[in-house]
């Protein structure tokens, strides 16, 4: 049987549908056995769940000066060529 | 703003290749954060900016030729990612990503969090809210994200944030910052154990 420790190690694997038939059954006959790797695995699911869908807050951007600077990059490289 | 990150993509391209400055600039609000992530993870901060520059440039030059075999998404993370990996060759420096991002000391993976059979040496902490609906509300929580994941080493962070935020395939991603499929998915692993032992902390304390 698998150890806590092998299930731990595998599991964004497991979640991600990732993983080989027989790995996968493995895996499953350990979580009917152990309530420590299914509470484990039951976070894991929650923590992707939640942070999928949390707005990252990023510092804004300044899409005007970047192309203005662009098309001054631009124009510099057409009159080198 | 004309567009919508819904917007159709034929059209915005269709747009970009007429070569309107409205639709570029768009482009840029959209994505220049996410080239930059990519762009520090692989060849650093110093030469992160003038790597996202150019890639601009390349883009706005490319732009007619583009074939739609992947999505613009796609295209413009190929296209940083290609102008790091030169720009890391050129200044011949042999950072790998695998290097920057070690194990995190303490993390659930880390052995002292088991016996010497494997199994766990302590309960798995319990969580009073179990709800990923209840828990986006929290206000607080969605700080502590952005900050674990702003804290996150660079590789993890980028790879966490193209699989989970971006949904982008494990094959992409392995193109995008070259390293191998099982690299991806550890650096993904970590990643999300640290947000969860994030979410442990603030299950117990209120905050991060």
């Amino acid at each position: 049987m698998l150890s806590c420790k092998q299930v731990a190690t595998v599991a964004s694997q497991y979640l991600d549908k990732d993983v080989s038939t027989p790995l996968k059954w493995q895996i499953r006959w350990h979580l009917m056995m152990c309530a420590n790797c299914r509470r484990f695995m039951r976070h894991l699911r929650i923590t992707q769940t939640v942070t999928r869908m949390t707005p990252l807050t990023q510092t804004p951007v300044d899409s005007e000066k970047i192309w203005e600077e662009l098309q001054q990059k631009i124009k510099q490289e057409s009159r080198q060529e | 703003m004309a567009h919508s990150t819904t917007m159709d993509e034929n059209v915005l391209i269709a747009q970009l290749i007429t070569g309107d400055d409205k639709a570029f600039r768009w482009l840029i609000s959209q994505y220049q954060s996410l080239l930059l992530n990519i762009a520090r993870t692989i060849v650093g901060d110093v030469f992160a900016d003038e790597v996202v520059q150019e890639s601009w440039v390349s883009v706005y030059k490319n732009i007619a030729s583009f074939e739609r075999r992947s999505s613009l998404k796609t295209w413009l993370l190929t296209i940083v990612s290609n102008q790091a990996k030169a720009r890391l060759r050129k200044e011949s420096r042999t950072v790998s990503l695998e290097q920057l991002d070690g194990e995190t000391p303490g993390s659930y993976l880390d052995s002292t969090h088991f016996k010497q059979d494997g199994h766990w040496q302590n309960p798995i902490p319990h969580w009073d809210n179990e709800s990923p609906e209840a828990l986006l509300e929290e206000k607080q929580l969605q700080h502590c994200i952005a900050k674990t994941l702003m804290l996150l080493p660079p590789a993890q962070k980028t790879a966490f944030i193209l699989r989970d935020m971006e949904q982008q395939s494990f094959e992409d991603i392995c193109t995008i910052l070259d390293v191998s499929a099982a690299n991806v998915r550890v650096l993904v692993h970590r990643a999300r154990l640290t947000l969860m032992q994030m979410i442990d902390r603030y299950q117990e304390t209120g905050s991060c």
